[in-house]
């Protein structure tokens, strides 16, 4: 049943994606003063919002382990935050590769670029420290202690730096990409977001059963040792 | 007040030990000086530009130093089972957490008091006239660090790596509280008055230092026990 | 605008590369998993049937 849903998502985002990708590649005008490179915005934009809806959705998922000590949260809350980070790497490369054209170079510092190496830096530590311990439980209860506090402070983080460059402007002005874009063009950026999230959803489903095979291995091996 | 007074207790046998051994103190003041030197090569100490990042390099030796003294925090509870004990104890893990900042507190910030001249010598500022602001900013973002550090020891007690993961998990943690003590302490350290524009950092530490207080007092209980 | 589009082709790729090389390091580690589970499955067997002896 659920290897269906797997299929069925990725089958529907595989769709999706290619007739989005015709729109934009094939539809879509070049945009005034960026050209072609504007396109990878329709990659980026999507990657950024869904995986840092996902962070936020795997401290939900994190804090309902700590309410009823369901280890299967706690598959979930991994699962998500290792697809979230996936696509927030993907989010950095893809800004720092549309920076290098607007911009003229990689890394310009800005809040959100920064804020989300930081949060990379916080997911890194967080999926280090799951690697140290071995006993679930444990493992499970400082995960979501930790997903918390990072999700948290990546708030706080955005909101300083913000505040931070408007004080000392860098050489780059911020670009907010929602706005000021022809009707034409914003449709398939929200299609795409729709078209990562489905592949997302997929990936975390998948992640998921590797869990809770992981976790069954785990605990047979608990049962051979009792002998 | 029963609360406060048991947090205290586990407060004041923190630092009683720690008087008497001086370990953390010695250590973390030397490697202060260490980082200051080290400093010194990769900058000109004595140019001006050094003025504007004055503020910077202050905290990222307190942050460095600090990270020494968060690690034994817990760390030396482990020595005999005391750490069982103090959990089997009636204190609660929030008493017992918040002990272990106020003691970790006063530990750090005398350990800046000491180093706070050595690099007033070094590096030449001149920041007399606002010494009493300068020691606010060090009181909120010590804090900041305190707090924050004190809840990742207790986290990486028990792990294999502690060492290296409490670095690796507090230092992009602390980032607001830093960030509001650097720019704070460069307006401070250059001798200007903190205008209008800079009070929204006050404003961000003390947020900063009120919300991870409150987050870590809730969330220790669950860290330390389950 | 020709270099533009070179660093399109950069994006896109760099995104695209990522996620397919986490799709197959997720393959590869559902076998390695599938694998290991059969071992240990295995081995709880033989450990039951030394047990009955």
């Amino acid at each position: 049943m659920r290897t269906k849903i797997i299929v069925l998502l990725s089958v529907l985002a595989g769709a999706l994606l290619a007739w989005n990708l015709h729109t934009i590649f094939l539809r879509v005008p070049d945009e005034a003063s960026q050209g072609a490179v504007f396109r990878v915005f329709y990659f980026h934009f999507p990657a950024a919002v869904t995986s840092f809806t996902l962070f936020f959705i795997a401290m939900f998922s994190g804090l309902v382990y700590l309410r009823n000590r369901d280890l299967r949260y706690d598959s979930a809350a991994a699962a998500i935050n290792e697809v979230a980070f996936t696509f927030a790497l993907i989010t950095l490369i893809t800004g720092m590769i549309w920076g290098r054209i607007i911009w003229g170079i990689w890394w310009a510092w800005d809040p959100r670029i920064t804020s989300y190496f930081i949060c990379l830096l916080m997911y890194f530590g967080y999926f280090m420290m799951r690697r140290a311990i071995d006993e679930p439980h444990r493992r499970a209860r400082l995960s979501a202690v930790l997903s918390i506090l990072a999700s948290v402070d990546i708030v706080i983080v955005w909101k300083s730096i913000e505040w931070f460059r408007t004080q000392h402007p860098g050489p780059v002005l911020e670009i907010r990409g929602g706005g000021g874009m022809a009707p034409g063009m914003e449709a398939p950026l929200f299609w795409n977001v729709l078209v990562f999230l489905l592949l997302e959803a997929a990936l975390v489903l998948v992640r998921m059963r590797q869990q809770l095979i992981q976790s069954e291995i785990e605990s047979l091996r608990r049962y051979a040792h009792a002998f | 007040m029963k609360f406060l007074r048991q947090a205290w207790a586990v407060a004041a046998k923190d630092l009683r030990s720690e008087i008497r051994s001086k370990e953390s103190i010695n250590a973390s003041v030397a490697f202060a000086l260490v980082i200051l030197l080290l400093f010194s090569f990769a900058f000109d100490p004595t140019s001006d530009q050094v003025r504007e990042i004055a503020g910077g390099l202050l905290w990222l030796v307190f942050a460095f130093a600090g990270t020494l003294i968060l690690n034994r925090s817990f760390a030396r509870e482990l020595v005999n089972d005391c750490l069982d004990a103090l959990l089997a104890s009636p204190v609660s893990g929030a008493q017992l957490f918040l002990g272990k900042t106020i003691a970790n507190f006063v530990i750090l910030m005398a350990v800046e008091t000491l180093a706070l001249p050595v690099f007033t010598v070094f590096y030449n500022v001149h920041w007399t006239q606002s010494i009493g602001l300068v020691f606010v900013v060090m009181l909120l973002g010590t804090w900041g660090l305190t707090v924050i550090g004190t809840l990742f020891s207790a986290m990486t007690v028990n792990l294999r790596l502690r060492e290296l993961m409490l670095p690796m998990l507090v230092y992009p943690m602390m980032i607001p509280a830093l960030m509001g003590a650097i720019q704070l302490s460069s307006v401070l350290v250059a001798g200007e008055p903190v205008g209008a524009e800079n009070q929204i950092w006050f404003r961000l530490l003390v947020a900063f230092d009120v919300i991870f207080s409150l987050l870590a007092l809730a969330l220790v209980e669950t860290v330390l026990v389950g | 605008m020709d270099r533009n589009f070179e660093y399109m082709f950069y994006g896109f790729t760099a995104a695209w590369v990522i996620v397919i090389v986490y799709v197959i390091s997720i393959a590869l580690r559902e076998r390695r998993l599938r694998d290991e589970l059969d071992r240990v499955k295995r081995m709880v067997e033989d450990q039951e049937r030394e047990a009955k002896k």
